[in-house]
Formats: structure tokens, C-alpha cells, sequence
């Protein structure tokens, strides 16, 4: 889910051994060394916007700029945080690792790194493609003869979206704090707030339970569209369509929520639909039929624009982890997986609801709302 | 200056060349030093990757993802033809239709966008221009609205570093200090904050806040930069959790002077390195000449975006020559060895006569009872 991008993340970040153990970094890095057997390191790059597998392999945030880490199948792991050499005490807390250094001369530090590894196998990169245009193509030039990259995204995406008990753990803190947030914005709409206040206070409340970051949106028009927060609104709507992104450690969770004071006929069919789709949503289940699942439950109802294209994803390091759940593709739902499913219809004006569940063996476990959503 | 006025002078230099069109380019990922190209064509700040099409005749297509957040752009650019999209290279495509291959295309922004998205688009359009100039150079001037912008995000500033003042205390995590910032600057109507704060005994730089616990006798460094409707404003700040020390006091002003100093050059003729030159003077005179170099010091002040971020860095090597309506921070921000790193700056407009504090009260070293 697209949300406005902050110019700094501000929220805590530093690495808790006892949230996320040095064990549970290595034994995703030796799964990634399995995926690419022969492959003498990987260059992970992460910025602001996207850092997952850096965050996966090495719990940093980039705050403030970009950084890489260098991480070699057999030796110490370093890493190259962007903004100068006075960045780096303030970095060191966010990571494991202990070797940092400026991210200056990028693409030369990195062929240079590479050309001590010494070896003729492959490196693999991560995150790639979101590196700046410039920097990328400058290290496509540095490597020429040094080394071969191999794109590790798809096969990392696919680890990382299966969740650990240590993740898991993590999620579930990141949905306890979603739903306080919820209840916050609930009761500002209960008491009449204007639309920001509502917004201001499910912010607040995420961010004093200790949130790393809290995005949201919110609706001025019934729910047809969505915008993010600009300025200070003092109108009230009722009800109030919201889309709240909490982020714990790293995990997000997210909701689309509605809160206002009158009868809400719109909501609670938009809810029909999720529920109807929720009882099917079983490991195995396939997008292609939960989609149908939701249209046969909105009839004639047109589907919100918002989530005619994807109605969900796997939720984790990143808000829109891969695959995105859409009527037109056969992924199935698969165990251990966590996913944020949207329901959403329009007709004039729009509503749109949601809900995490994490597929077990057992079966679907309904993380966000707590219990029974209806 | 206008916002007309402003894209009929980029039209001009457009025409001065032999491009068709720039093709102005931003992924949404809004940074402070970051410039965004698109949001100076059209005043648009994007939630995802975006792409504004300007042609000879004045034309502006703007390219919206995700399509659903077109209504928004449309209300907010109602003089610009707004293509939706769910990527951003089809709607280019889309938008460019056969002309791809055919006309001669400038980009700006190319450089800062993600390699996937600027290889699809090198792919589609191998012959790019770089165009940077043509978008950034007539928007060294703020126009008149995005003056009036930064105003109120001093406004809000100044409000925030009160708040700062009434809640910082020691146990306090920098991280909760900097997350809390930020979020009353929103509930003051700024829509972001680049809160960089720290604090510590002896700081050697300002840097983003950690779960470090502040400590009575710290030493909170931090810049506080509101954006109200995608125009940023800082100040820049130090204060002191307990009394602070004779010879801190010192220092500090010596700082403020230096700031002055800056002000005092920053004239219209003058330029940025002028104004750079003229704060490093007055620490300089006072045996502080290596460090007034890297890795102690990069630069004395920046442009403030998000949309253009001309006149660029106060710095010894930038020669733009100031001119009446630009926009930029004068800040010394200072490691000195007896006391640390010290921020002390302020948003400056530059008039016929010279450089306008845009702040109601200048740095003060301010001390926090605990």
C-alpha cells in the first residue's frame, strides 16, 4: 500500500538481541548461501523507502540515507552506511555487525571488496533495483572482469516470507499496537473530533507503545478516495474512512478501519465481503478463487478502486511483501505466511475493510481485529 | 516570483534547446536533499513514483501512481492533464505514444531514480538528455506561495522546538523525543518533519536519533524541519539537560556569531562560498581553522526543498550567485573540541538588501532544569 514517504525514520530502531537473536541473522544468511551455492558473498542495498532484505539479514534501518552490506560466505560481515564517517556511532545500535564504514566511493569500495574475496564464484545482490541509477550503473562498470552478480530477490523473498516463532512473536506485538491505534481513532471519531484529530490520535498512540513508524490515509469524500495526511482538517466525516501501517521492530501491520457515531450500511457489507472471503482464506486456497469468493459476496456492488487490482498481501519487512493477491493469478495461500486481505466495494461512495491472518497448520489465525471480526 | 512565471521560465530554457520535452521524474521517496523535479513542474508531492511530461507549447502531463491517488493530483494540479497509472513506465509509454524515438527527450531526476524503474526507462527511451538545469536552474528563486510555505513551517519550527523545550528530559529515549517532535509538528499542519536529533556529553555530529537514554548533562543537538504543503524550513538548535557550563556558553556564541556573520554576507551579488567564507572567519580568528573542514564540518547552510533544493550547500566551492527570493539555511553547526558538536541555524530569505531570518527568535543555547 503506497502511503507518503517520511523524510526521516525517527522511530526506534536499534537491534534487541532478545527480540531477534544473532543466531536467528545466521541461520538466514546460511539458508541464503544454500539458495546460491556458489556464491562468495552478497551486496545487500537498502534506502529509506526499501530495505527489507537489509533489514532481514541484518535488523538495520536506514534512517537517514542508503546503506550496503557486504556480507562474505566465509568472514566478518561489514557494512556502509551513507552520510559520513560522524554517521557512524549513531548507526552502530541498529545492527549486529560490528564493522561499519562510510558509504563513500561506493561503487569502487565495493569492487574492491569483492576483488579481496578471491574467489571466481558469483556475488549475490539484493535490493538492486532500488539502488540509484547512478550508483547501480557505476558498480556494473566497477565490477566489470572482478565478479558475476546474481539477482537474489525473488529466491530471498520467498525466505523471508515465511515467518519465523521470533517474527511471529514480533507481528503479533506490531498487531496489538495496530489495534490500540484503531481504538484510538475509534473513540476521537465517538467523541466528534475533526478528521486529523482522529488520524493525530491513532498516530499517537501507536508511536507511545513504541511504534518505529505509523503511516496512514484517510478519506474526505465517503471513502471513494484515499490521501495522506497535508494539513490540519477541522470538518468531521461520519463515518471516517482511515488506513492506518504500524511498524514494530521492523514488522508492519496494517488496517483499513471505519469510525463514525451512525448506522454504517456500507461498512458492514464491505465487512460481509471480508468475512465471506476470511472463511475461505486456508492454506492452499488460491487468490483466483478468494477473488471470486469476494465478488459473488458484493453482487452488483462495484469494487473500490483501491483494491480492484490487489485485494492483499503477504505483510512483513515490508508492507507489500510479494506475491500481491490478485483475482488474475493462481498463487496459493501458503503456511507461516502472514496476510493483510482487503475488502472493499463503491457506489458513489466507497468502504473499504480489512484483516491480518497468518495461515498455520493448523489453520487461518486471525491476527487483526483481535477474535472473531465480526 | 509566481508558479507561472516560474514554468514559463523553464518553457523558455526548454525551448532554448533542441529538446521536444522533459520528462521530469521522481519514485516518491521524498528526502531532504533529495530534489524532486516533478513537484517543481506542477506542486505535486507523490506517494509513489511519478513522471511529469512538459512539451515546448507549456503542456504538462503528470503520470500518477498508484492510479487511485490521480483525484488527489488532479485537485492539487487543476491546470495539468493527469494520467493515471499502476506503473509508471506503461503510463509513460502510454503518454509518449508513438513519439517515443521521434522527438528529442530531456529527463531530469533520471540520475535519483531506482536503477529498475531508470533501466526500463533507458530501455523505452535510450536517447535521454540529462535536463536537470532546465527544470532546476529558473527555480533557484522560490516563487511567492512556497516563500509564504516556508514561513509557516519556521512557524511551525519554532513551535516544535518549544514543545522540545516543555518535554525533554533525562530517561527519555532520543528516539521518543524525535517521534514525538514529529508528530506535533503534525498536529500543527506541518505534513512531515526531518527531525535529526541526538544528544550526548559530547557530541561529535548531528545525527539520526537511537534508543540512546538522554542523561543529565547531555547536550541535545538537533535540527528540526518542518515541511507545510512540500516546502521545508529548519532551525537548527542546541540545548543543554542541567546547566550548562561557562566555557559551553562561550562557545556558543561564538557559533551565533559565526551565524551572523553569514547573514551579514549574504547579500544579493554575494555568493554562497561568500557566505560560507564569512562564517568560517570569525572561527577561523578564533584557532578553529581545522576544523572548519571535513569530516568536522561538509557545509554552512543548504537550499530547502522538497522541490528544487537551489541555491544548493553554503559551501566553500558553490559560486551561484544570490539573488533576491532565494531560500536557504544559514547554519555554522560546529564540532568545537571543548564542547562538542553545536547547531545553531536559521531559514534565510534573501531580499534586495540582504538575508531575512525567517524565524522570530534566533538561536539561544537554552537550558532544560532537571
Amino acid at each position: 500500500m503506497h502511503t507518503m514517504h517520511p523524510t526521516l525514520l525517527v522511530g526506534p530502531a536499534d537491534w534487541d538481541p532478545q527480540h531477534t537473536p544473532r543466531r536467528d541473522y545466521e541461520d538466514r544468511l546460511a539458508t541464503l548461501w544454500r539458495d546460491h551455492p556458489h556464491a562468495v558473498g552478497a551486496i545487500v542495498h537498502g534506502n529509506s523507502r526499501d530495505h527489507a532484505a537489509l533489514a532481514y539479514l541484518t535488523h538495520f534501518t536506514p534512517k537517514l540515507e542508503a546503506a550496503v552490506a557486504l556480507m562474505p560466505r566465509h568472514g566478518e560481515p561489514q557494512m556502509l552506511i551513507g552520510g559520513g564517517v560522524n554517521m557512524l556511532p549513531a548507526a552502530k545500535p541498529l545492527t549486529f555487525i560490528s564493522q561499519l564504514a562510510p558509504l563513500r566511493d561506493a561503487a569502487k569500495t565495493i569492487a574492491g571488496w569483492a576483488h579481496r574475496l578471491d574467489a571466481a564464484g558469483s556475488l549475490v545482490l539484493l535490493g538492486g533495483d532500488a539502488m540509484p541509477y547512478q550508483l547501480r550503473r557505476a558498480i556494473d562498470d566497477a565490477f566489470g572482469n572482478v565478479a558475476t552478480l546474481e539477482n537474489g530477490d525473488a529466491a530471498l523473498q520467498a525466505r523471508m516470507r515465511r515467518k519465523s516463532a521470533g517474527e511471529l512473536r514480533i507481528v503479533r506485538e506490531a498487531c496489538a499496537i495496530l489495534g490500540d491505534a484503531v481504538t484510538a481513532f475509534r473513540e476521537a471519531a465517538r467523541r466528534d473530533k475533526g478528521v486529523t484529530d482522529c488520524i493525530l490520535a491513532a498516530e499517537h498512540t501507536a508511536l507511545r507503545r513504541g511504534a518505529q513508524d505509523v503511516r496512514s490515509l484517510f478519506s474526505l469524500d465517503e471513502g471513494r478516495t484515499f490521501r495522506p495526511f497535508d494539513v490540519t482538517i477541522a470538518q468531521r466525516r461520519d463515518p471516517l474512512q482511515a488506513y492506518f501501517a504500524v511498524r514494530y521492530d521492523g514488522y508492519w501491520a496494517d488496517a483499513f478501519v471505519r469510525a463514525g457515531t451512525q448506522d454504517d450500511p456500507l461498512g458492514r457489507q464491505a465487512k460481509m465481503i471480508l468475512e465471506a472471503m476470511l472463511a475461505e482464506a486456508k492454506t492452499g486456497a488460491s487468490c483466483r478463487m478468494l477473488h471470486q469468493c469476494a465478488d459473488m459476496s458484493r453482487g452488483t456492488l462495484w469494487p473500490h478502486p483501491l483494491i480492484e487490482e490487489t485485494f492483499g498481501s503477504s505483510i512483513g519487512l515490508s508492507l507489500d511483501e510479494p506475491p500481491l493477491l490478485s483475482g488474475d493469478c493462481d498463487t496459493v495461500l501458503e503456511t507461516n505466511v502472514v496476510y493483510s486481505f482487503r475488502a472493499g466495494l463503491f457506489s458513489g461512495a466507497g468502504a473499504v475493510v480489512s484483516a491480518i491472518v497468518l495461515m498455520t497448520e493448523r489453520g487461518p489465525e486471525l491476527l487483526w481485529p483481535a477474535g472473531d471480526p465480526s | 516570483m509566481t508558479f507561472e512565471e516560474r514554468l514559463a521560465a523553464i518553457r523558455a530554457k526548454l525551448t532554448a534547446t533542441r529538446l521536444d520535452c522533459v520528462i521530469a521524474l521522481h519514485d516518491g521517496a521524498h528526502f531532504i536533499e533529495k530534489p524532486d523535479p516533478v513537484m517543481v513542474l506542477t506542486g505535486f508531492k507523490a506517494l509513489g513514483p511519478v513522471a511529469a511530461v512538459l512539451d515546448r507549447a507549456g503542456a504538462v502531463t503528470l503520470i500518477v501512481t498508484p492510479s487511485w491517488d490521480a483525484e488527489r493530483a488532479a485537485e492539487i494540479c487543476p491546470d495539468v492533464k493527469i494520467a493515471p497509472a499502476d506503473d509508471l513506465i506503461a503510463g509513460l509509454t502510454s503518454v509518449l505514444g508513438a513519439n517515443v524515438g521521434r522527438i528529442a527527450i530531456g529527463a531530469a531526476g533520471l540520475g535519483a531514480m531506482p536503477y529498475g524503474l531508470a533501466q526500463r526507462l533507458a530501455d523505452l527511451t535510450p536517447l535521454v538528455h540529462p535536463a536537470d538545469a532546465i527544470v532546476f536552474d529558473p527555480a533557484k528563486r522560490k516563487t511567492d506561495r512556497e516563500l509564504a510555505h516556508a514561513r509557516e513551517a519556521t512557524r511551525i519550527a519554532e513551535l516544535g522546538y518549544q514543545h522540545l523545550i516543555d518535554i525533554a528530559r533525562p530517561g527519555m529515549t532520543e528516539d521518543e523525543l524525535a517521534a514525538e517532535l514529529r508528530w506535533h509538528s503534525k498536529s500543527l499542519g506541518a505534513e512531515d518533519n526531518f527531525v535529526l536529533l541526538c544528544a550526548g556529553p559530547h557530541n561529535r555530529a548531528v545525527a539520526p536519533s537511537n534508543g540512546r537514554r538522554m542523561q543529565a548533562g547531555d547536550t541535545i543537538v538537533c535540527e528540526i524541519t518542518p515541511s507545510y504543503r512540500g516546502q521545508l524550513a529548519q532551525i537548527c538548535r542546541t540545548i543543554v539537560l542541567g546547566a550548562a557550563p561557562t566555557l559551553l556558553r562561550d562557545k556558543y556564541d561564538l557559533v551565533v556569531s559565526s551565524m551572523q556573520a553569514g547573514f551579514a554576507a549574504a547579500v544579493p551579488g554575494a555568493t554562497m562560498a561568500d557566505v560560507c567564507g564569512a562564517m568560517n572567519a570569525v572561527l577561523e580568528a578564533e584557532g578553529y581553522g581545522k576544523f572548519c573542514h571535513p569530516p568536522h564540518i561538509r557545509r554552512r547552510g543548504h537550499g530547502l526543498g522538497f522541490g528544487a533544493i537551489e541555491p544548493g550547500d553554503v559551501a566553500l566551492d558553490n559560486t551561484t550567485v544570490l539573488e533576491p527570493d532565494m531560500l536557504f539555511m544559514i547554519h555554522p553547526n560546529q564540532y568545537l573540541p571543548e564542547t562538542g558538536y553545536l547547531l545553531c541555524g536559521e531559514p534565510a530569505v534573501l531580499a534586495a538588501h540582504g538575508a531575512q531570518a525567517l524565524t522570530r527568535q534566533q538561536a539561544a543555547l537554552v537550558e532544560i532544569a532537571v
